[in-house]
């Protein structure tokens, strides 16, 4: 019709081709639709290639699992956030830190009474190699800082505090506030510190300073030396470099908690 | 001798020092009784003197400058000698007999060679168990005359063997 009309017809008439359009409207869903599933098809099918031909990489190569880490992010996905998705499943990535995260517990766990919940990530990757064995999988310093991550997001206990240029990890609940932590970074230099640096190094009353290193003796966190020349020292084992050489003798193993 | 081994608290400073905190004091005790125990064995030590063994290596690390107070290491003693590790000798405490294996596995050591060697129901003095020709290469060679007693006075009380007198001191059946 190429004028517009006037009176009952002209109504009916605009009515029909209302109700067309909407037909049409329908139709236009449904070809929409059935195109997107098409194209998710093959969307799907692409990546199920993709995963199974990175599957191996994912496992093997630790700077495999970096860039594909940054590629995720770049795209808005972490590969981690949940256990059960197409990544974690599809590619095993969840898998390979599921696992990693158990063997950090466990060399946690088997330290703990040594240094009291805490280890530098130095030791922690060290050790996590070591049990790994000569053939296993490569474990980059990132890959223990995710799994952490991962853990600490499950509500583990875990936390890690930056010190000297890495960190330390924590892996019991201890209550470590920002004092506490700030006292570790500084005997992170020496593996030891005294009231005296404290309070100079920090700027802080002798009282806070005595407190603050009090509190890691109570947490088990810290060793004292009163033979020291001068004044008492306060001794992290977690960062006496001499333990990451040794390994646990059997006595201590009988002395570790189950 | 092989060198003998230190576990990494001998070089860790503040383990000369009795801890404050009870949980690491316990653990730092339970490290020293090992640790006084494996030395002593190392060294087939079986008596100690308090006041010498403050000075010896074990107690004493110069190489780091720290070395026990006289009162942790009674501390320590009193450790062991709850455990059973440690006998004192005089009531004065300086001086002790340490057990690093007890008189029951000593006899178990002693019972074994003498039934792998098929000498059961043989007479032997107790010389020629500690330091005869033939026991060079036991551990329990050199053991030192009153803990051998004790660990054949447990063999007798397991009916593993009896204690006799014979001309020039004593000697035990083994049966």
């Amino acid at each position: 019709m190429h004028r517009r009309g006037v009176g009952a017809g002209a109504i009916a008439k605009k009515k029909f081709a209302e109700a067309k359009y909407k037909e049409r409207g329908t139709v236009l869903a449904e070809d929409q639709i059935a195109q997107m599933s098409k194209q998710l098809e093959t969307f799907r099918s692409h990546l199920e290639e993709f995963a199974s031909k990175h599957k191996q990489e994912i496992r093997k190569s630790s700077q495999f699992r970096v860039q594909f880490q940054e590629m995720c992010a770049t795209i808005g996905v972490d590969p981690l956030a949940s256990g059960k998705g197409f990544w974690s499943e599809m590619l095993g990535v969840g898998d390979f830190y599921y696992e990693l995260g158990v063997q950090i517990i466990e060399v946690c766990l088997a330290l703990k009474h040594r240094n009291g919940g805490l280890i530098t990530l130095d030791e922690l990757h060290q050790r996590v190699l070591k049990g790994r064995g000569k053939f296993a999988q490569d474990v980059s310093q990132d890959d223990l800082v995710r799994a952490i991550k991962k853990l600490k997001a499950m509500g583990n206990g875990f936390g890690m505090i930056p010190v000297g240029g890495s960190y330390l990890v924590q892996s019991v609940p201890a209550e470590l506030n920002m004092d506490h932590t700030v006292v570790l970074q500084l005997a992170e230099r020496k593996g030891y510190v005294t009231v005296s640096e404290v309070k100079e190094g920090l700027k802080w009353e002798r009282e806070r300073a005595g407190h603050v290193l009090d509190h890691l003796l109570k947490e088990g966190l810290a060793w004292l030396d009163m033979q020291a020349d001068g004044e008492p020292q306060y001794w992290l084992p977690a960062l006496f470099s001499d333990l990451t050489s040794q390994d646990v003798s059997p006595e201590e193993a009988n002395q570790m908690s189950p | 001798m092989q060198s003998f081994e230190w576990p990494w608290q001998y070089n860790f400073p503040p383990f000369f020092t009795l801890q404050p905190n009870v949980d690491t004091r316990q653990k730092q005790l339970a490290a020293w009784c090992s640790l006084a125990l494996s030395y002593c064995r190392h060294r087939k030590l079986y008596t100690l003197d308090v006041l010498e063994a403050q000075e010896s290596a074990l107690f004493n690390n110069k190489k780091i400058s720290r070395k026990l107070s006289v009162e942790a290491i009674q501390v320590i003693f009193e450790e062991l000698r709850k455990k059973g590790n440690l006998e004192w000798m005089d009531k004065n405490k300086t001086r002790c007999l340490i057990m690093w294996r007890r008189p029951e596995e000593w006899g178990k050591l002693i019972y074994q060679w003498v039934s792998k060697n098929g000498m059961v129901n043989s007479v032997f003095t107790l010389y020629e168990l500690s330091s005869g020709e033939d026991t060079e290469s036991e551990e329990f060679h050199g053991l030192e005359e009153w803990m051998l007693l004790r660990a054949l006075q447990a063999l007798q009380s397991e009916g593993k063997a009896e204690v006799i007198s014979l001309d020039d001191g004593k000697g035990v059946k083994f049966f």
